[in-house]
């Protein structure tokens, strides 16, 4: 996400840099420039005293004219030992004294000329002049200095202007890197802190730990957060309010039912030959009434007993949320004691259908909502109750195992031999309104989704096995202290 | 047997009261807590089946009044109906003076179950006589025995320890009782007493119990539990 932002800071300050190193280099070329002028002044200054050097003409044609260098030349040459030359040219631009190299046009004026020349390796600037000597009558003087600093600036550029600049700019490249990074990083914490976020905890995130320039940013996120929330709760407040009102008219409906099929069933019973299909009488008819048989009565019974259920579970749900749970605080429960009442609670439906269920209890304590957790061991007895053939088993248990060396953790277990849920299953049966393909019963595919979110409340894990027959369904919750 | 039926959802009511009148009992049935607190005042119930979710004076508060001298029957039996995930109602409905609760959603045989029991509890606090199907403890005379059609019953000759169990089953009754506590109540007889004895003691009366059609079903991990057979046992 920085990597944008960080090519960006890194153009919009290396093209700067880029322009100032190039405007350095220019005044640096101007002020170059001006030493160079300077330089020709003297060189300028120079040519009467090389002139006033030539004493005498040549006493023989084709020899050099007699010279008697003046101090200033002397000087000048001393100074430059290397780096200087000079020659004495007759009218063609033949040099007759001095530096064979130092040569040049013959000016036809007699103003000084200037021009550049490239001797062993290093470039002179060159004066020439054209004026009367001391004693050879009019000549062509010629100076080189080889210290000219326009010359040395066109050298000296790579090694004194190009390099320093580009050292410099990659190091600010890298120092605005490593900035930009550092000063991004508590984008990046926040970016971390979002992306760890899931939808049941959208809990603002500290606005204070923020560096200011990303406040508002956080700012914005705690907004959208707070909204989000908002429309969570309302939606889990709608669940459990629609949950809640059915609950009532459905309590009525099931009562009603109910007495209705225990009448039935009385009726039957008094009824001699009494076959469950066929209506048991048909005189109601006359008066308008209509008249079911006890199985008809059974049926709509346990239809309404499930709806009943089902809106009991919704509720459950909705409250299980954990964000609803933290006004409530947890207790320390007796998962013994808990087992022992959840016994008691289904020992007739399951002696009724034939089953054998049993307790395996140790003392155990854990911290919980109660509530819930008897919820949670509702679910899971209900199921192992519901889905288990006569003559089997279900075993309620619970009490502490280790889950490492020395660690021990409370668990509560529900182990059933009925057909047990295939493993690829698994992970789909604690989805809500997820029932197994082909299952038999009449669950409403809340029971599993609404342990595994009580489990997640007590921070426990909720897991799906066979038994040690390879058979059945074991489902174990492990705390987690 | 009179009950007394306090719920405001008339659906629910009329539900339960036919359901309570179809089993035998006669029910009348009041729509808020203040007018069964007039109701009682005058008039003794066998039992009271009271809903926590009232309007106004709610269950729990009228649980704790009728319990006050000056009630006609302070003593009555209190089934508490509540939501299962208002537990700590329940714990309070219990402190006040409940004598049980039903969580919704119930079903009516449960229902009347509870309440049978309820009564049979009842009664036997003041009858100082414990009864289960067909067989009798009469704890003041010290005499069990078992009724067989009209005729006065049949005298079930028990020793000691199996009357203290028995006598544990029968209060317990259709709930079940666990064999840690069936030790406790033993151990007043032999200072030493080991699960093993225990069993030995429930196996004895089991085989008394038996042939007049009372099963004592053995709760794997728990304890034991007195049932009624469907068909009773041919002796």
């Amino acid at each position: 996400m920085t990597s944008g932002l960080r090519n960006r800071l890194l153009v919009l300050l290396v093209l700067p840099l880029c322009l100032l190193a190039l405007v350095g280099g220019w005044l640096d070329y101007r002020s170059a420039d001006e030493a160079a002028s300077q330089h020709d002044q003297r060189l300028l200054r120079l040519l009467p005293a090389l002139a006033d050097s030539v004493v005498a003409p040549p006493l023989h044609a084709g020899e050099p004219p007699l010279l008697l260098l003046a101090p200033p030349i002397e000087d000048f040459l001393r100074q430059r030992a290397g780096y200087a030359g000079y020659s004495v040219m007759d009218d063609a631009g033949r040099v007759v004294a001095g530096n064979a190299w130092v040569t040049g046009m013959a000016p036809k004026t007699q103003a000084a000329e200037f021009h550049s020349l490239e001797y062993g390796g290093v470039t002179y600037r060159v004066a020439v002049q054209r004026g009367r000597t001391a004693g050879a009558g009019e000549m062509v003087v010629a100076l080189a200095d080889g210290s000219d600093p326009r010359q040395q600036w066109a050298q000296q550029m790579l090694l004194r202007m190009l390099l320093p600049n580009l050292v410099l700019l990659a190091a600010a490249a890298l120092a605005i890197h490593w900035a930009v990074r550092k000063a991004f990083q508590p984008l990046l914490d926040l970016a971390e802190a979002v992306e760890r976020r899931s939808p049941r905890d959208l809990s603002p995130i500290d606005e204070a730990a923020s560096p200011s320039e990303v406040r508002p940013l956080v700012h914005s996120l705690n907004h959208l957060f707070a909204l989000v929330n908002a429309q969570a709760d309302g939606q889990r407040r709608f669940v459990a309010d629609a949950a809640h009102q059915l609950r009532t008219p459905l309590a009525g409906l099931q009562a009603q039912v109910e007495a209705w099929a225990l009448m039935a069933q009385a009726a039957a019973h008094a009824h001699h030959g009494f076959e469950p299909n066929r209506p048991p009488a048909q005189e109601g008819r006359a008066q308008g009434a209509i008249v079911l048989g006890v199985e008809q009565v059974e049926k709509l019974r346990d239809a309404t007993r499930r709806t009943s259920q089902l809106a009991h579970q919704l509720l459950a749900l909705s409250r299980a949320d954990a964000r609803s749970l933290d006004a409530q605080p947890m207790q320390r429960l007796d998962l013994k004691d808990l087992c022992e009442q959840l016994l008691e609670t289904f020992l007739d439906p399951a002696t009724g259908k034939g089953l054998d269920l049993g307790l395996d209890a140790r003392p155990v304590h854990v911290t919980g909502h109660g509530w819930l957790l008897r919820e949670l061991l509702s679910n899971l007895v209900d199921n192992a109750i519901k889905y288990t053939p006569a003559d089997g088993a279900v075993t309620i248990r619970c009490g502490l195992r280790s889950v490492s060396r020395g660690v021990q953790r409370a668990f509560l277990q529900v182990e059933d031999d009925g057909p047990g849920i295939p493993e690829a299953e698994h992970a789909h049966v604690m989805e809500r309104f997820y029932r197994v393909p082909g299952s038999a019963g009449e669950g409403t595919g809340l029971g599993l989704a609404i342990a595994d979110e009580i489990a997640r409340v007590h921070r426990a894990t909720l897991t799906l096995g066979r038994n040690a027959q390879g058979q059945g369904l074991v489902a174990t919750l492990v705390f987690a202290e | 047997m009179r009950l007394l039926l306090v719920e405001d959802d008339v659906m629910l009511a009329s539900g339960i009261k036919l359901g309570l009148t179809d089993a035998g009992y006669a029910v009348d049935w009041v729509g808020s807590g203040e007018r069964a607190q007039e109701v009682l005042l005058a008039e003794s119930f066998d039992a009271a089946i009271i809903d926590i979710g009232l309007p106004a004076m709610d269950g729990l508060e009228l649980t704790r009044r009728l319990r006050r001298p000056g009630m006609a029957n302070p003593a009555m039996p209190v089934l508490i109906l509540t939501a299962r995930d208002a537990l700590h109602d329940r714990v309070q409905g219990l402190d006040w003076g409940a004598d049980d609760y039903m969580v919704k959603p119930y079903e009516l045989p449960e229902l009347l179950a509870r309440l049978r029991a309820l009564l049979r509890r009842s009664q036997a606090a003041t009858s100082a006589v414990l009864s289960f199907g067909p067989i009798e403890l009469d704890t003041a005379g010290r005499r069990a025995s078992v009724r067989t059609g009209d005729a006065a019953g049949q005298t079930l000759e028990l020793g000691p320890r199996e009357w203290t169990v028995l006598e544990y089953l029968l209060i317990h009754a259709p709930k079940p009782a666990s064999k840690d506590k069936l030790l406790q109540a033993l151990t007043g007889w032999d200072k030493e007493i080991t699960p093993n004895a225990v069993e030995v003691y429930v196996s004895r009366l089991r085989g008394k119990l038996e042939p007049h059609g009372v099963a004592l079903r053995s709760i794997r991990g728990f304890g034991y539990r007195l049932e009624l057979r469907a068909t009773p046992g041919e002796p």
